[in-house]
């Protein structure tokens, strides 16, 4: 006689802005996937502690609506993760402190989740990439990757703010609601003049600060909002895609991940999918859906994490608001794919 | 080279092709000379593409001469057109560095490595940094070496851009010529510390050592 038995692992996002909760199984089926997202008012962006409160006040119903959507009982989870960083303290905190709870209240393991590392799980899962390069872009990350070694090896990223932050940045200075990138998106559409604005590419990494403060220059003197938006988005990717040639050059890696929140950018995309060509690997992108921050990532990555053993106690999962990925150990891939 | 009257004209012959240049032999003014051309990338819009492509060719050709002045011996330039984002220099007629390192006797070897050693402290104590440093980006005519491709090359005293042209350089040399790496790289270290000075030598390999801790500039599988 034979039994099949099929794991489920309850993740809990809650880094910055949106608060998601995800119920998935050992064989990567995403059987619930809830969220609600704090925003803040146009021209501001977002205050921690306030996140934090909205992400109290959504925790209790979306932990049930996980649960209900995925039509299974508390008490047959196997695990439940969180990510523990990186992201802002005060939002980190909640999600731990329900994450906690739960695996007190249950009896279960708590798995810590690496908030990187669950874009990229999530991304391969979605896309089914095996051994990519990846290209990270979100409002916190914009970094080049690679894996060896048990680790996820940083091979290029920013070396001032995120690619999200530009546009985050920008949007706010001309009081767009945040995230700002599909708004902007659809401003380039509009555009007819090209406006050089720099350009900085430094080996594999890129450096944005400089394009923010010069396109900012640009509007207030008197370019077009359509024009500045286009050129920031033509230049930043631009950047982008030529440190991940380099990349590619360099790895020999014969795939391309694009994962993260700023992935769903088509003009990113485009760029990136003829860097692959150029160089014959094949290109990905995270599904749709999945691209900002959800659940989901967390919830796959934890399931990923527990089969291989990891797991943490409830006085050791503190949270961890600078954790970089390439700290975080990998046992459930080798050099070769999973 | 020299040509007999009546011999034909080289036809110009692709040598390598890299990720942002393409590199040809070719015929100039009689001589065999190298044609450096940065090709357009469609993943750019044209009038960014020329741009950047005209600014690097400047900026390559800048840095070879500055470095030149710092008594680092690199090819001659005969014509820059950064319209056509090209740069002509003069033929180095030689292997790699990377490739005459498996076929030489271990004393040459040793005193290869700590040539590069001197040229690189030369520009390092100059303030420039390389950017690319691998025995791939010098060559060796009969033993004189020459250093190329600038292309990253920038003005820098910072501790660690010299730290990731040394890391660079102790990979290439690691994943390459494992056997001998140790004598290799130890050979460049008393050329580099015979311009920068003990301090500054002993200083340089421990930020070296630090920024390989981080883990990122891993080697290729």
């Amino acid at each position: 006689m034979q039994f099949t038995i099929v794991l489920y692992c309850l993740g809990i996002e809650s880094t910055a802005h949106t608060f998601g909760v995800s119920v998935v199984t050992d064989r990567g089926e995403i059987l619930s996937d809830v969220r609600d997202v704090y925003t803040s008012a146009p021209g501001t962006g977002i205050h921690p502690r306030e996140a934090a409160e909205h992400h109290s006040e959504v925790a209790a119903h979306l932990v049930s609506q996980a649960l209900s959507q995925a039509k299974i009982r508390a008490s047959k989870l196997a695990g439940v993760a969180v990510a523990l960083g990186p992201g802002l303290g005060p939002c980190l905190r909640v999600g731990a402190t329900v994450a906690r709870a739960l695996s007190s209240y249950l009896q279960i393991p708590l798995i810590p989740v690496n908030h990187a590392i669950g874009h990229i799980e999530i991304g391969t899962l979605t896309a089914g990439a095996t051994d990519p390069l990846i290209v990270l872009v979100s409002g916190g990350h914009t970094a080049i990757a690679a894996f060896s070694g048990g680790h996820w090896r940083i091979f290029g990223e920013t070396e001032d703010i995120t690619l999200g932050n530009l546009y985050d940045m920008f949007a706010r200075e001309i009081n767009l609601p945040s995230p700002a990138g599909p708004e902007i998106e659809k401003l380039t559409q509009k555009s007819t003049e090209f406006i050089p604005l720099p350009y900085v590419v430094k080996g594999n990494d890129v450096s944005y600060s400089g394009l923010l403060t010069a396109s900012l220059a640009m509007l207030r003197s008197g370019k077009r909002l359509e024009d500045v938006c286009y050129s920031m988005q033509e230049v930043s990717c631009s950047m982008l895609a030529e440190a991940v040639e380099r990349s590619l050059a360099y790895t020999g890696k014969k795939e391309v991940l694009l994962t993260g929140g700023v992935a769903a950018n088509k003009a990113l995309q485009s760029k990136l999918r003829e860097v692959s060509r150029l160089h014959d690997a094949a290109f990905y992108v995270v599904e749709g859906r999945y691209s900002g921050d959800n659940g989901a990532q967390i919830a796959w990555t934890g399931m990923l994490a527990f089969r291989a053993g990891v797991v943490t106690t409830i006085d050791q999962a503190r949270v961890r608001p600078k954790w970089r990925l390439e700290d975080v150990e990998i046992p459930w891939r080798n050099d070769h794919g999973t | 080279m020299s040509r007999s009257p009546g011999e034909t004209i080289m036809e110009p012959k692709l040598v390598y092709k890299g990720a942002e240049a393409e590199i040809y032999l070719e015929e100039w003014f009689g001589k065999p000379a190298i044609r450096k051309q940065r090709i357009p990338k469609a993943y750019r819009i044209p009038e960014l593409d020329d741009a950047i492509r005209r600014m690097r060719t400047s900026h390559e050709a800048n840095m070879m001469h500055e470095v030149r002045k710092l008594g680092v011996p690199v090819p001659t330039i005969q014509h820059i057109d950064p319209e056509s984002s090209t740069i002509i220099m003069e033929y180095v007629n030689g292997p790699t560095l990377k490739e005459e390192l498996y076929r030489i006797p271990m004393h040459a070897k040793r005193e290869r490595c700590s040539s590069l050693g001197v040229i690189l402290g030369r520009m390092h104590e100059g303030g420039i940094v390389h950017g690319d440093m691998t025995i791939s980006n010098v060559l060796s005519e009969q033993g004189k070496l020459f250093m190329i491709d600038f292309g990253l090359g920038n003005f820098s005293k910072e501790a660690e851009d010299k730290g990731v042209d040394l890391l660079l350089l102790n990979r290439a040399m690691k994943s390459t010529h494992y056997a001998f790496h140790t004598v290799v790289f130890n050979a460049f270290m008393k050329g580099y510390t015979s311009v920068v000075g003990q301090k500054q030598g002993k200083k340089m390999l421990h930020k070296m050592h630090e920024i390989e801790q981080r883990g990122r500039y891993f080697e290729r599988a």
